[in-house]
């Protein structure tokens, strides 16, 4: 019964969709708005690859009910960049080999970016804390970590 | 001429005199990441086509039993149910089985595991085929179950196959174990024991199927190997070849079980759905179906005796592997093959004994797996190298340099290793890198709750596909009027980069710049049938193929600029899509140019390469030989620091070097060390997915405990040793799957200096620890 | 689920659950109960969505030397204010171990009381500091002592018109800290296998303990709660090994924990021990370093 108007913004654009009570945000952005780069790699809140951002703070759209998104802002890595070209960050992504088999670069970068809004020169510590919650399987997270010192040594 | 374009072909002319090596050994960017990066739509659940139904699998509830009936009414009763299949669904052959054909692809008559597969639903959505899957009544008649395989083995046991529970006997019999141990003045003897191990990608295996107006069927999914998928499609729906078309979609991960039976059921199942609703059919796996249905890493009980001399020779060593297959044997029976070649460790002995037993139970099914039976079989050897050493009152490296394979030496099988043998290189380096030896001196002072310690641990690789099959490759290089290289190939790229270094061969070959280089996406149709990525085959063997295909090419693309440049083809040097005379370099043609004659000239530009490796010979009843044609070595020192009262450790720092022949793309390759390693730590710290009753306990990834970030070692050294191998282009080995084998042993052993705590199974968990020191 | 509440202020959420509330579940951030009911474990027919009542339920104030926390302050919030940076220190112990950086981003004060499970970390930090729960309905707020809270497994004293409120506790004085630890099986999204919070209150000249409280996430069943006999026995105690020793005994005795996949029994009570000498040396001798430093 997809009877819930959802109104909100994704990635500046304001949006309404009807949906379902048991829609969670994950299946709007994927299914309604074809919105792909988040990604359900376990449906339970455990891997962090469905990672968002609401209202500006990442949380996992798997454990978010869509009504729950309605009169916020989400933003997904189609909205970071101009979706052709490679960002900074992202490109330091590329050159540290930090995307591998790729599913988990999309919550990685929304990790990141929410990293550094908020701290200038991170440590190692403080990136591998800030993608703790995002599992890889690939990389051992170490071409991450280093992707994020780069983005910075490049900005000074 | 300007300084500019002097500097120009000066550079030029330096990369050219490298020759083909002009790309080789740089750490250049991938040519396929871009799309990730930018969170494009690529993997298989972004693009499903529309109007698609969704497929709930449904799997046994029981271990072992007979299926009295199934009964779907109340499911189809559900407006949103559009079908429900079984085994009568199938109009082919019931069976996905990889080597043995013992599994069926729907259960029919019998139920081994609670992996099962009984039916599938498919509805409109996948919320609605998963509630509707749960109206399916299946009756059993329910069998006496067995869990433990040593039960499984014994005279008078429950049969799970009709042929017996032992699937594969293998045998490495070398010299005469037991006089070897009558003349050893010390001899060890432990028993060593590893979990399931899952592989956990990070995209769950996924397939959808498209029913197509020429009566093909198209399957688009999640896989290591698009033709394997093809042939088990084919025969479950009793189809030509031609007419099924597997297409791998981008693949978010795979580390073996995406190479092994599953993928199968997925195209198989989704095909036989799509034809008979004439709608694509997506079977979409949860985290927990993938879990429980995927290959794990066999569980395995190994009995490992040793004999040296007293001052530390190796003369005997008698291995006993049980390897528990779960319900199916899958790979398994080339698995316990690779684990008894590697089952003594990286030494030289003259006596050996390896009995390797791969033995079916009840619990879900283990098969392809990163590591391929090496991690089980060097956590023993490795392990009781260090006892070993204890008992000699040796340190550890010491008895390794010692026993170690260098060139002239011989593996169990009696292989002769020869100057490609970089393991002395290996160890020297990683003992270098982590200070080892002034490591064990300063903690063999520590007192109090905390205390560190180093281990070492080190390995041979028998490489590529060796025994386990033909290892042949096809590479299509085809260049497009822009000027645009297509790389197709039925190997497949899942996120080591290893396609993209096939380019960079490619480009350094034909001259061109490895950014025109695009990937094709693997095709059955449309690519050759290349044998499976697995093994860590695609730069080793795939690389020759690519080399084969680039050097056709750039015979013709010589022709043709040699035309267009008034000089002897012999003369035709080209280079960052440059081309010039070397008599006569101020003039220079552009690789568009080249392209645009050859069109015109009706030189194709479009070839097939090729390659297979040498035949590998061994005895079967004795093992002897040489069953590898090149080998990957490696070593690694863990330092871990342990909380004696709690057993809780970390890793602090790990080292580890390898020899990989020769890096095409050292970032590449250190890629491969990081993810492997850390994958590894898993294995050797955290990770176990529990049987009770044959049900899994843990699938899924709350009590399933993959390392995070927070996980890994604050200091990681990789290190690169190159000893060119003999099969790989430019000498390049296998590097994939060896990082993983070492992080056990090494942490265990780490321990043990540590401690004096010898904890002999994984994974080593803190209590585990603990109770070695509170007994 | 077929229909959600939505409402925008306390007084409407309040009215919406005054009759029919035993049919509501109350959503926090819902990093909890979605997989839940995605699971068919729950099977709520109504929800009612807390997210509009952000202004009036999100707050951590101190008045006087009470600390209230409004039920949807998440575990961010509370990582992120200069508060919880001494003597409620197990408040960020706890917080940086707790979920991943999303989850903490998402879970709520009240989502850990409601959902009362044994890894909702926060409840034995509320035990320990004796916080006592604001419950509000259409008649007015009912107070719960936190340790009264929880009355099983997911299962706490919460009438079905009502909704958590608040929570408020007394700020621990210069005498005073708090501690928390957990064992798990890896460093972040972590399972416990135990955990620990502890409130410590050392006497005038610091050679005593004056108080104490000890809340574990299990003690004799799946639910939190606190080591009264093993805190009876080290009151009036000085810190001194034997001592230790000796509430480690007492501990052993009252906690009976059960065995699974993930730890055994005696594994986790010889965690339990070692964790209990620990936080009692980290509380004694914080507030030593702060009385010395004149925190």
């Amino acid at each position: 019964m997809k009877d819930i108007l959802l109104e909100f913004k994704v990635n500046g654009q304001p949006k309404k969709v009807y949906v379902d009570p048991n829609d969670r945000l994950l299946d709007v952005l994927r299914d309604y708005l074809d919105i792909k780069s988040p990604k359900e790699g376990c449906g339970t809140g455990d891997c962090g690859l469905c990672t968002v951002t609401l209202d500006g703070k990442p949380v996992l759209s798997c454990l978010t009910f869509a009504f729950q998104a309605r009169g916020k802002e989400v933003t997904t890595v189609e909205g970071l960049g101009n979706g052709k070209e490679l960002s900074p960050m992202q490109q330091a992504l590329r050159d540290a080999g930090a995307a591998q088999c790729g599913f988990c670069t999309p919550a990685m970068e929304i990790m990141v970016t929410d990293l550094l809004k908020r701290v200038d020169n991170p440590t190692d510590s403080q990136i591998k804390e800030q993608i703790s919650g995002t599992l890889c399987r690939c990389t051992g997270y170490y071409p991450i970590v280093e992707a994020v010192k780069k983005i910075k040594e490049e900005e000074r | 001429m300007s300084m500019e374009v002097e500097y120009l072909i000066e550079q030029l002319q330096k990369k050219a005199e490298r020759g083909e090596l002009l790309y080789i050994g740089e750490s250049l960017n991938r040519v396929d990441d871009i799309e990730k990066i930018l969170g494009k739509p690529i993997y298989t659940a972004d693009i499903l086509p529309k109007q698609t139904l969704y497929a709930k699998l449904v799997h046994s509830t029981i271990p072992h039993g007979y299926i009295r009936s199934i009964n779907a009414a109340n499911a189809l009763n559900n407006s949103k149910v559009k079908a429900v299949l079984t085994y009568k669904d199938v109009p082919g052959i019931n069976e996905s089985s990889a080597v043995i054909p013992d599994r069926p692809l729907f259960a029919d008559r019998k139920v081994r595991s609670t992996g099962d597969i009984v039916a599938a639903v498919l509805a409109n959505d996948f919320r609605a085929a998963t509630e509707a899957s749960q109206d399916i009544k299946i009756e059993y008649d329910p069998l006496k179950p067995i869990f433990d395989p040593l039960e499984a083995m014994k005279e008078g046991a429950p049969l799970i196959h009709d042929a017996g529970n032992v699937a594969k006997h293998m045998k490495v019999y070398k010299g005469d174990v037991q006089k070897g141990f009558e003349a050893s003045d010390i001899i060890v003897e432990g028993t060593y024991s590893t979990q399931f191990q899952d592989a956990t990608p990070m995209e769950p295996e996924l397939a959808y199927a498209v029913p197509k107006e020429n009566g093909n069927i198209l399957i688009v999914g999640s896989m290591q190997s698009p033709h394997i998928t093809q042939s088990g499609v084919a025969k479950a729906l009793n189809l030509p070849l031609s007419r099924v078309e597997v297409i791998q979609a981008v693949t978010g991960g795979a580390f073996g079980p995406k190479s092994d039976e599953t993928p199968t059921d997925l195209g198989a199942i989704a095909a036989i759905g799509a034809l008979k609703t004439g709608r694509p059919v997506f079977v979409n796996m949860t985290r927990e179906d993938s879990m429980i249905m995927h290959t794990k890493r066999h569980p395995s009980i190994t009995k490992l005796k040793t004999g040296a001399t007293a001052d530390g020779k190796l003369i005997a060593s008698q291995a006993e592997m049980i390897m528990e297959t779960g319900a199916y044997a899958s790979l398994g029976v080339l698995v316990i093959v690779r684990a008894m070649f590697h089952a003594n460790g990286a030494y030289e002995i003259p006596n050996v004994k390896n009995d390797g037993y791969l033995v079916y139970t009840n619990n879900t099914f283990a098969g392809s797996f990163r590591g391929f039976g090496a991690p089980q079989a060097f956590f023993a050897s490795e392990s009781q190298m260090d006892e070993l050493a204890k008992k000699l009152n040796m340190d550890p490296l010491d008895l390794r340099l010692i026993n170690m394979l260098r060139p002239g030496k011989r593996t169990s099988t009696n292989q002769l290793m020869d100057a490609a043998c970089g393991l002395p290189e290996c160890v020297e380096q990683v003992v270098a890198a982590s200070n080892y030896r002034k490591k064990v001196k300063e903690y063999a002072e520590q007192k109090g709750n905390t205390r560190r310690g180093v281990g070492i641990a080190i390995l041979h690789h028998g490489n590529a596909l060796g025994p386990e099959g033909n290892d042949y490759v096809y590479v299509h290089l085809n260049v497009d009027r822009d000027g645009i290289v297509y790389l197709g190939t039925g190997l497949t790229e899942y996120g080591t980069g290893a396609i993209s270094g096939l380019a960079q061969i490619a480009s350094s070959i034909m001259g061109c710049k490895l950014d025109r280089f695009r990937i094709d996406r693997p095709n059955s149709l449309k690519h050759k049938e290349s044998g499976p990525t697995v093994a860590s085959r695609t730069t080793a063997i795939g690389g020759n193929g690519a080399r084969d295909a680039a050097e056709k090419l750039r015979d013709r693309l010589n022709t043709v600029a040699a035309k267009l440049l008034d000089c002897m083809t012999s003369e035709v040097v080209i280079v960052d899509d440059i081309a010039y005379s070397s008599s006569a370099p101020q003039k220079r043609v552009g690789w568009n140019e080249i392209v645009d004659e050859a069109y015109r000239s009706g030189v194709s530009l479009n070839t097939i390469g090729y390659y297979m490796a040498p035949r590998c010979i061994w005895d079967e009843h004795t093992g002897l030989g040489s069953p590898y044609s090149q080998f990957t070595f490696g070593a690694a020192v863990a330092d871990v620091e342990v909380d004696i009262d709690t057993g809780v450790y970390s890793v602090r720092s790990y080292y580890v070097a390898f020899d990989v022949g020769r890096a095409v793309n050292p970032r590449n390759v250190k890629g491969q060390l990081y993810g492997g390693t850390v994958q590894g730590l898993g294995y050797a710290t955290m990770e176990e997915l529990v049987h009770k009753d044959g049900r899994v306990l843990n699938p899924n990834l709350k009590d399933y405990y993959i390392p995070t970030s927070l996980d890994i070692p604050e200091e990681f050294v990789p290190i690169i040793v190159e000893k060119g191998g003999a099969i790989g282009p430019f000498g390049a080995k296998v590097v994939a799957e060896p990082p993983i084998v070492l992080p056990g042993p090494a942490v265990r052993n780490a321990i043990l200096n540590a401690t004096g705590w010898s904890v002999d199974s994984l994974p080593i968990t803190a209590e585990k620890v603990w109770r070695e020191g509170h007994k | 689920m077929t229909e959600v509440l939505m409402p925008n202020t306390l007084a409407e959420a309040l009215s919406m659950i005054s009759k029919d509330g035993h049919d509501v579940l109350i959503l926090g951030s819902g990093s909890d109960v979605i997989p839940r009911i995605r699971e068919r474990e729950i099977v709520p027919k109504k929800v009612l969505d807390l997210s509009g009542l952000g202004s009036e339920l999100n707050y951590i104030r101190i008045e006087g030397n009470v600390i209230r926390m409004g039920a949807l302050v998440t575990v961010r919030q509370i990582i992120d204010n200069e508060l919880f940076k001494g003597r409620l220190e197990a408040f960020l112990q706890a917080g940086r171990m707790f979920g991943g950086p999303q989850i903490r981003n998402m879970a709520t004060v009240g989502g850990n009381l409601g959902a009362a499970s044994s890894s909702e970390d926060l409840i034995p930090i509320f035990i320990a500091l004796d916080a006592k729960v604001k419950m509000a309905s259409i008649d007015g707020d009912r107070l719960v002592p936190v340790s009264k809270l929880v009355v099983a497994k997911r299962q706490i004293d919460r009438r079905p018109n009502e909704i958590i409120r608040e929570i408020y506790f007394e700020m621990p004085d210069d005498s005073s800290w708090t501690a928390f630890f957990k064992a798990g099986r890896r460093n972040s999204l972590i399972i416990d296998l135990i955990n620990m919070a502890m409130y410590l209150k050392l006497n005038i000249d610091g050679t005593k303990i004056e108080d104490i409280r000890i809340a574990l996430n299990r003690v004799r069943g799946k639910t939190p709660e606190r080591a009264y006999k093993t805190e009876e026995y080290l009151r009036g105690k000085r810190i001194e090994n034997e001592t230790i020793a000796r509430a480690q005994e007492v501990l052993d005795s009252e906690v009976q924990l059960s065995s699974d996949f993930r730890a055994s029994a005696e594994y986790r009570k010889s965690l339990d021990k070692v964790i209990l000498a620990r936080l009692i040396n980290n509380c004694r001798d914080r507030i030593v370093e702060g009385r010395r430093t004149g925190n």
